[in-house]
């Protein structure tokens, strides 16, 4: 199964918003993959057994996995690209 | 639990005044600090935390920014709101480099992501209604402030 490392800043707001649209995501698009909240501080170290990050906040270093900032749920604006980018990195 | 009941009367400041970020982060958390919402450290560790990872948002004609920091600093949760007067600049969320100038902060202050994440979708519900934020930037009083936020609702 796929795994999704869903990060921001504290680990508490925006990537509990995010949190929720990815796992509803998925789920519409028959995606299976644990989808895990986390703090950006924390990507680095949980990334080996990951397949993708998606943070809400700026990326502190290069991570070995693909890496999506997702700030466009938190604004509204071009969500549905954004959508389709991270389905596509998990097909 | 709703976005409305985290909303503290004496955690609404209108129309305030301010020179920069510093001064604004130091207001509220004075507010909070005596009104024991957050622990002493809160306000260095909103500080630093907004340096490395800010919290401005452009919504294109607008800006608002969510300034909050780790759990731990938090005694009880709330969300402060607070107008300026005249904007002050955030950096980016997406981008450090990049800043906007906010006159709309949703300070917040929370401790339990999962259980509050039906608020957190009608805080993101709020800020990307331009009327709604219209309507709170022309409010006078914190009463006013609150009747406005009592009627959001996620769409999500």
């Amino acid at each position: 199964m796929k795994k999704v490392l869903v990060a921001c800043g504290a680990g508490i707001a925006t990537s509990t918003i995010v949190c929720n649209r990815v796992e509803n995501l998925l789920k519409e698009n028959g995606i299976e993959a644990e989808v895990i909240q986390c703090k950006i501080s924390e990507v680095a170290t949980r990334q080996d057994d990951a397949d993708l990050i998606v943070s809400t906040t700026i990326l502190p270093t290069q991570y070995k996995i693909p890496a999506i900032i997702a700030t466009a749920y938190i604004t509204g604006i071009n969500m549905e690209a954004l959508d389709q980018k991270i389905i596509d990195h998990l097909k | 639990m709703s976005l409305y009941e985290f909303i503290r009367e004496d955690l609404i400041k209108v129309n305030l005044t301010v020179d920069n970020q510093d001064q604004l982060f130091e207001t509220l958390f004075i507010e909070a600090y005596q009104r024991g919402y957050v622990k002493k450290e809160y306000l260095q560790k909103l500080k630093e935390r907004e340096a490395v990872f800010p919290t401005g948002l452009s919504m294109g004609e607008y800006s608002v920014a969510i300034p909050h920091t780790d759990p731990e600093f938090i005694i009880n949760p709330f969300i402060a709101v607070a107008t300026l007067e005249k904007p002050v600049a955030f950096h980016l969320m997406e981008d450090k480099s990049k800043q906007t100038e906010v006159n709309m902060i949703l300070m917040l202050g929370l401790n339990e992501p999962h259980s509050q994440l039906k608020m957190l979708q009608e805080i993101m519900t709020l800020i990307q209604d331009k009327s709604k934020i219209e309507q709170l930037l022309k409010a006078q009083t914190p009463i006013e402030v609150q009747e406005i936020l009592k009627k959001i609702e996620a769409h999500n």
